[in-house]
């Protein structure tokens, strides 16, 4: 079988028990197709507690690079399927990008993983510069008080909350397109931003 | 002949000496490598947003040993064709909107869903599936013909999004369309062989009819 016939028919995740069910082939040969792929650089393997060995067989394993959805997952209790092909090469992204990528989104469950991050982000002038570029400052703000109020968070910058802040006249904008939240109006009034969660939607982090 | 794993070096090279951000769309066999279609291109074909665009891009491969080429070469006489930059036997064909006797239309851009980041600098959207068939009835090379038979027989084809494509095209001013692409998807079917529904052709022939028409009661 060649190894184009071979992705098309494995692309996904699996073991080499389900490899062997679904081409109807030994474990042996199985293991074989297996190196084939990764040979090919289609294959990521993660070993599992028991010691099996768990295969994510796709094309996008052969572009590398990385991604905003990886480092979502893996800072975050909340992990995501990845929606949509963003790939980064030539540079590792940073929490505060991939922060304001999640923002970008307006997806829920993104911009709710990416509350993760704020345990780690320290850099608030690169966050304000972004945040500033895409005319978020708003959304962070508040996403930053409702980090706050579950998990423990690098403190934000004086100067970042003053040049953040909006005036009394702002408008409030969305986050998500009509949602809003019934716990955390005291936050939204402050930010004149729309939080699109209530405190049920954050189990993950208590 | 440039691997994928050569391209995306390539790229970042040209991220690095980009001196702003700039975003482009990938429509021929590059694209195709993004997804998975081939392995290796002879062109990279990139669509940019404006002329300015374009110039920073040439700007960062020259230093890298790209020089001009006439694109008469591989054109012909058609027009809207692109800039071309060659190294050795890789090639840039470098569009500005304008795909010869295609736009690169604002419902391209927005099915363009795939997005690979370079460095800091540049932002490489790469076409769907469907649009990069439009293109190769663009551009019609050698080869493109091939390109378009492997996209086809390796992804689901919604084949009204060409005809609705194909009908923007003509709305847009570009009215050679219709009779393009029924041509080249006839020769696809005849040749090729390739399963191109019989329902679609006719919908193009009737488009083109329909042009005749209007041209005729005009005169």
């Amino acid at each position: 079988m060649k190894t184009k016939e071979l992705l098309k028919k494995l692309e996904g995740v699996h073991t080499i028990t389900s490899i062997s069910d679904l081409l109807n082939v030994s474990k042996q040969k199985a293991a074989y197709y297996i190196y084939r792929l990764r040979k090919a650089g289609y294959v990521k393997t993660k070993k599992l507690r028991d010691n099996r060995r768990v295969y994510s067989i796709s094309f996008e394993n052969r572009l590398g690079g990385s991604s905003y959805y990886d480092i979502l997952n893996k800072n975050s209790p909340v992990k995501i399927a990845t929606p949509k092909v963003y790939r980064i090469y030539g540079k590792e992204p940073t929490l505060e990008e991939t922060l304001i990528y999640a923002i970008k989104t307006r997806s829920l469950r993104t911009i709710l993983a990416s509350l993760a991050l704020f345990k780690k982000i320290e850099n608030w002038k690169e966050l304000y510069y972004l945040a500033k570029k895409n005319h978020i400052e708003r959304q962070v703000g508040a996403l930053y008080d409702l980090a706050r109020k579950f998990i423990r968070t690098r403190k934000m910058t004086k100067r970042f909350r003053n040049n953040a802040l909006p005036k009394e006249e702002c408008p409030f904008v969305y986050m998500v397109d009509n949602l809003k939240s019934k716990d955390f109006r005291d936050i939204e009034k402050t930010w004149r931003t729309y939080l699109p969660f209530n405190t049920a939607d954050l189990e993950d982090y208590k | 002949m440039i691997s994928i794993e050569e391209q995306q070096k390539l790229f970042v090279e040209i991220s690095r000496r980009l001196n702003k951000e700039i975003t482009v769309y990938a429509i021929g066999g590059t694209a195709m490598m993004f997804l998975g279609i081939k392995d290796s291109t002879l062109d990279i074909d990139l669509v940019f947003e404006t002329e300015r665009d374009k110039e920073v891009f040439k700007e960062a491969i020259q230093p890298l040993g790209y020089s001009n080429m006439d694109s008469a070469v591989v054109y012909g006489g058609k027009s809207n064709t692109p800039e071309m930059m060659k190294r050795g036997d890789e090639r840039f064909d470098l569009f500005v909107i304008n795909v010869i006797d295609f736009i690169f239309s604002d419902t391209m851009r927005q099915r363009a869903e795939q997005i690979h980041q370079f460095g800091t600098n540049l932002i490489l959207k790469v076409a769907d599936p469907h649009d990069i068939i439009l293109m190769k009835c663009a551009t019609d090379r050698l080869k493109d013909r091939d390109d378009a038979k492997k996209i086809i027989e390796s992804r689901k084809i919604d084949w009204q999004i060409i005809v609705d494509e194909a009908k923007k095209q003509i709305k847009l001013g570009k009215t050679n369309t219709a009779w393009a692409l029924g041509y080249f998807l006839e020769d696809l079917k005849n040749d090729l062989k390739i399963e191109v529904p019989q329902k679609i052709l006719d919908e193009l022939f009737k488009i083109l009819e329909s042009q005749v028409e209007k041209r005729d009661k005009s005169i």
